[in-house]
């Protein structure tokens, strides 16, 4: 296997058929990610690259995989650095009233 | 090397490490082309940004599920398809009965 | 910064401020403007399973536009007004009384997204995307559904760029129903294989 995400054929429990609400996060999720494709700022192969190389890819959501990846790719390549992602989450929790 | 639909393939064992297209359940199997779908620029590349040109091309390539899984539940004609890039295809056995 | 995004429950992934932040920094850089954002938030939520139902029902009652749909996917939802993606291929395999497909992507989640939305979260699992491939039979089995064994089943793993959809057989019984009754018994579970269309007596489905 080259990776977790390499997963077809391992053996794995009853599949859960609920389907959670799509937040709102998760849409701009996706949205950040095409609009980012769409400008030719990053490729959807590289999205996938970075979702692979996640050593938490197993504890994370679908949408948080791509967030992370997201990340990943605009620091890589220097669009935004992670301190000022940091900074402006931290403003961000605090105006929502704490994480 | 062009493949033809029906010709007899091989996936490739190759632990290639980075982002590949090809599952690594497939490495090493054996089945038959079922359509040639077209050339496209490698993933494997443009996902390190690069061009991913020449393009390659991907095939539909068959496999008899009893061949890829032991203990597989269900009849010979049950089969599985996945979409693979020529450089991970070499000549092979194995085909359709 | 935008003000598309509503207050939050506390019990929020730490990966929503996340992407809130990236967002408001893209926008204060100009990397992004505002309507960019919100026009790819307005392609994803005008997508959804009612395209795959309609693309159906037309095939079931036209031959030539069946006949497209399974040669050549993205011209037969162009022909109803949808717009397929480029540069990925997007193919339809017919249900027979014979032939059952199932549609997976193992490697992460490709689905067709520009006709049908987004994939419902149990298709985007690691148990669907583990087992589909090795035992097609009894995930559809979960789902309520077994095609029985003188009937194959194929899975297609979606590894590349192609995007797969099912083109499930036309329940009995349904002689009489125009194309938007036929549509409403397409479910989204049936255009990937997972199950089949309800029937015309079915009653009034809450989800799927």
């Amino acid at each position: 296997m080259s990776g977790v995400h390499d997963m077809g054929g391992s053996p794995a429990g009853p599949i859960e058929r609920d389907q959670h609400e799509v937040e709102d996060w998760e849409r701009l999720a996706d949205a950040i990610s095409s609009a980012l494709g769409a400008k030719g700022l990053y490729s959807t192969d590289e999205h996938r690259r970075a979702i692979e190389s996640l050593r938490n890819y197993r504890d994370l959501s679908y949408y948080e995989r791509w967030v992370a990846a997201t990340e990943i790719l605009l620091v890589e390549k220097g669009i935004l650095t992670g301190d000022e992602i940091g900074e402006r989450m931290a403003e961000i929790e605090l105006h929502w009233g704490g994480p | 090397m062009t493949y033809r639909p029906g010709d007899r393939v091989r996936v490739l064992p190759s632990k290639k490490p980075g982002h590949v297209r090809t599952p690594g359940y497939l490495k090493g199997k054996s089945g038959w082309i079922e359509a040639v779908i077209g050339p496209f620029p490698n993933p494997e590349d443009l996902s390190y940004g690069f061009s991913g040109l020449p393009e390659r091309t991907l095939y539909k390539v068959g496999f008899k599920q009893a061949e890829l899984w032991e203990f597989y539940e269900g009849p010979d004609e049950d089969y599985l398809y996945a979409d693979v890039y020529e450089h991970w295809l070499e000549p092979g056995t194995g085909g359709k009965a | 910064m935008s003000d598309h995004h509503q207050h939050e429950e506390t019990t929020r992934s730490p990966y929503a401020a996340r992407i809130r932040a990236i967002e408001a920094l893209l926008l204060d850089k100009g990397v992004l403007t505002e309507p960019e954002v919100q026009d790819k938030i307005s392609y994803m939520e005008a997508r959804s399973p009612a395209n795959g139902a309609k693309l159906v029902a037309r095939a079931w009652v036209n031959d030539d536009f069946k006949e497209l749909l399974l040669s050549d996917g993205k011209a037969a939802a162009s022909a109803l007004g949808m717009e397929p993606a480029h540069p990925a291929e997007f193919v339809v395999v017919e249900n027979t009384p014979t032939i059952h497909n199932l549609i997976v992507c193992t490697l992460c989640s490709c689905y067709p997204r520009a006709i049908l939305g987004r994939p419902p979260d149990w298709y985007k699992s690691f148990e669907y995307r583990s087992r589909a491939v090795r035992e097609p039979r009894a995930v559809m089995r979960e789902f309520g559904f077994e095609p029985p064994e003188d009937v194959e089943v194929l899975v297609h793993d979606s590894t590349a760029d192609v995007r797969y959809m099912v083109l499930p057989m036309r329940p009995s019984g349904t002689e009489e129903l125009g194309e938007q009754e036929l549509a409403q018994l397409v479910t989204r579970d049936s255009l990937v294989g997972a199950s089949v269309p309800l029937a015309p007596d079915h009653p009034i489905p809450t989800g799927a």
